[in-house]
């Protein structure tokens, strides 16, 4: 896969609006492989919205959103779980950490589908990560920093076309949003995958190709 | 997959799977039971017979003591065998043939002492006996003659002459093994047959052997006897009809009522066993309405975790097998539960059936392994079904 193309999107619960003054909304818009975007966006103006198109969680917007060539609203189950297992990997911004398991088994749970890395790999990043004596620790029990880390490693341990990411640093400090970025950006260049991140205010510190306001 | 295990069975609710399990157990116990007890019990009444036919009845004169002291015939006119015929009730009417001269045979098991005795012969045409054709012949001039005993033969033996002589009880499987000579004429005209065994039937009160014997046999032995037939066998298209017993109240005639009885033991049995098979299989479709019920629970409760293992790329294939095997494992563990009980329970009636009938030989548990099997395998594709299309629908986020 190399291109998205987002073309006159329009969320549904817009579809009464007049005012919207935006680069996404409404627009054709072409995201291509390779490059970095960063969405800005205020609050309610549909940023998560969009990041659950583009992963078929959800499919209620106007237009048509394009993998390649192909409208994503033809993809069944079973191509989505293919796509989210090989082409498109996410960072959620309610993070979906699964609480009654570890940390650990958070990121290996998504490795054992795809045996992507290896358990070194894996804990190569923990301790990049600050992680490194919270593996057996119950996600549930985390901090959210912590978790948002977490949801990182797992989003990482997957090849992909592009990587989605909501609000990733929400709830974190400097010093490791500066950590996480290096790390997706050496993750997205391996596979030469594009970057989407969104931010209503704190950004991933990331050299971006282009700033889009939602 | 030790991972997803672990994460889709939290929330299992643990007394809830036991009453399903239970409830599952005792189901099949009692679907398994009852089928296992049809076999067992129904050869009781309907044993190997050589008449498997529960549709033939036996018809004879009324025997009154006027027509004893005037020595009246009791025999049928071809007139009287013509109506009976034509009677709506009747599929086919024969007559018996009996010996017209005067017969005795020994019998002998393994080496014993022979028993002797005066008997007679009858015979019915050969379409009427079950037996295999090739074995239930007999051509004119041959020394062995096959023979079929009245069962009621069998239980004098057993319970009368084994048991009092300290002799071994005899079942059917063994009855080719008794040597049976049979003595026929006097003097120079004297001729000795070998019996063949074939079997016993508890329907026919008689010594039955080919027609085709009966037919050579008096023509040789006492040419110039002849006489009407005395008993007439009749297939009849529905033995429970009422129009049979009122014609042969009104003709005077008697009825041997016992293979009747036999068939409609058999019948009650099957009712009854239909009954009691019903009831578990009513008692398995709740438990399965239970697990149901209960595995979509637990689905429910871990629905947003469902969500986000399809939004990390698993596939719902995957993600029911947790659920899959949870169920397969409770109906495995209850089938083979309830398997067991089935044969402890067996192995008490069926010494309770082998003392009062030793003749028995009782069926195998095949057919009730097999009903086990087919219930759990319709109850796991049943259950495959309603999971996966449970799963799908949230894989699909609509």
């Amino acid at each position: 896969m190399t291109e998205i193309f987002i073309d006159n999107t329009l969320p549904c619960v817009f579809s009464e609006r007049t005012d919207i003054r935006s680069d996404v909304w409404k627009k054709e818009l072409k995201l291509e492989r390779g490059k970095k975007y960063l969405i800005e966006a205020e609050s309610g103006s549909g940023k998560t919205s969009l990041c659950s198109f583009l992963i078929g969680q959800r499919s209620d917007y106007l237009g048509r959103i394009c993998f390649d060539k192909t409208d994503i609203r033809q993809f069944r189950p079973t191509d989505w779980a293919d796509i989210r297992c090989r082409h498109i990997s996410s960072v959620f911004q309610e993070m979906r950490i699964f609480a009654e398991l570890s940390g650990w088994e958070n990121v290996v749970i998504k490795n054992n589908l795809t045996k992507h890395k290896t358990e070194s790999e894996i804990l190569d990043w923990f301790q990049r990560l600050g992680l490194g004596n919270h593996t057996t620790h119950l996600a549930g029990k985390m901090s959210l920093g912590q978790q948002q880390r977490i949801a990182l490693m797992r989003s990482l341990t997957q090849p992909f076309d592009f990587i989605i990411a909501d609000e990733p640093v929400s709830h974190l400090d400097e010093e490791n949003a500066i950590i996480m970025a290096e790390l997706m950006k050496e993750e997205a260049e391996k596979n030469n995958a594009g970057i989407i991140v969104t931010s209503i205010g704190k950004r991933l510190p990331l050299d971006y190709d282009y700033i889009l306001k939602l | 997959m030790n991972i997803l295990k672990k994460l889709l069975r939290r929330h299992t609710s643990i007394p809830q799977l036991i009453g399903f399990a239970l409830a599952n157990l005792a189901g099949m116990w009692i679907v398994m039971l009852g089928i296992q007890f049809y076999y067992d019990a129904v050869p009781v009444f309907t044993s190997d017979d050589a008449f498997s036919n529960n549709n033939y009845i036996v018809v004879s004169k009324h025997i009154s003591s006027l027509g004893t002291v005037s020595g009246q015939d009791g025999g049928f006119k071809d007139n009287e065998v013509e109506e009976i015929k034509k009677q709506s009730f009747c599929k086919r009417v024969a007559p018996f043939t009996s010996s017209a001269y005067r017969t005795t045979a020994e019998m002998s098991f393994k080496g014993m002492s022979p028993i002797s005795t005066e008997l007679f012969f009858e015979s019915v045409p050969d379409d009427f006996v079950d037996t295999k054709a090739e074995e239930w012949r007999y051509n004119a001039g041959d020394d062995t003659v096959p023979v079929i005993l009245p069962r009621a033969y069998l239980a004098l033996y057993n319970f009368g002459f084994a048991q009092s002589h300290g002799l071994p009880k005899l079942s059917d499987g063994l009855a080719s093994n008794i040597e049976m000579n049979i003595h026929i004429g006097n003097g120079d005209d004297r001729k000795v047959f070998k019996g063949n065994i074939l079997g016993f039937s508890g329907r026919l009160n008689t010594i039955l052997v080919p027609e085709s014997f009966i037919m050579w046999s008096n023509e040789v032995f006492a040419p110039d006897e002849a006489e009407n037939p005395t008993r007439l066998i009749m297939e009849v298209t529905n033995p429970t009809d009422d129009a049979i017993a009122t014609f042969m109240q009104k003709k005077n005639y008697d009825i041997e009522d016992d293979k009747l009885n036999a068939g409609r033991a058999t019948y009650f049995l099957k009712i009854v066993v239909s009954i009691v098979m019903l009831v578990g299989l009513l008692v398995c479709i709740l438990s399965f309405y239970i697990l149901t019920l209960s595995i979509f629970l637990l689905i429910q409760k871990n629905t947003t975790k469902l969500e986000t293992l399809f939004l990390i790329g698993y596939k719902d294939k995957t993600v029911c097998l947790p659920y899959q095997s949870l169920a397969l494992t409770i109906n495995a563990v209850s089938l083979i539960v309830a398997f067991l009980l089935v044969i402890v329970c067996r192995s008490y009636y069926v010494s309770f059936i082998s003392d009062l009938f030793p003749q028995i030989e009782t069926s195998g548990i095949l057919p009730t392994i097999v009903a086990g099997i087919a219930i759990f395998t319709f109850t796991a594709i049943l259950n495959t079904i309603i999971l996966r299309k449970k799963i799908s629908k949230i894989a699909k986020f609509s």
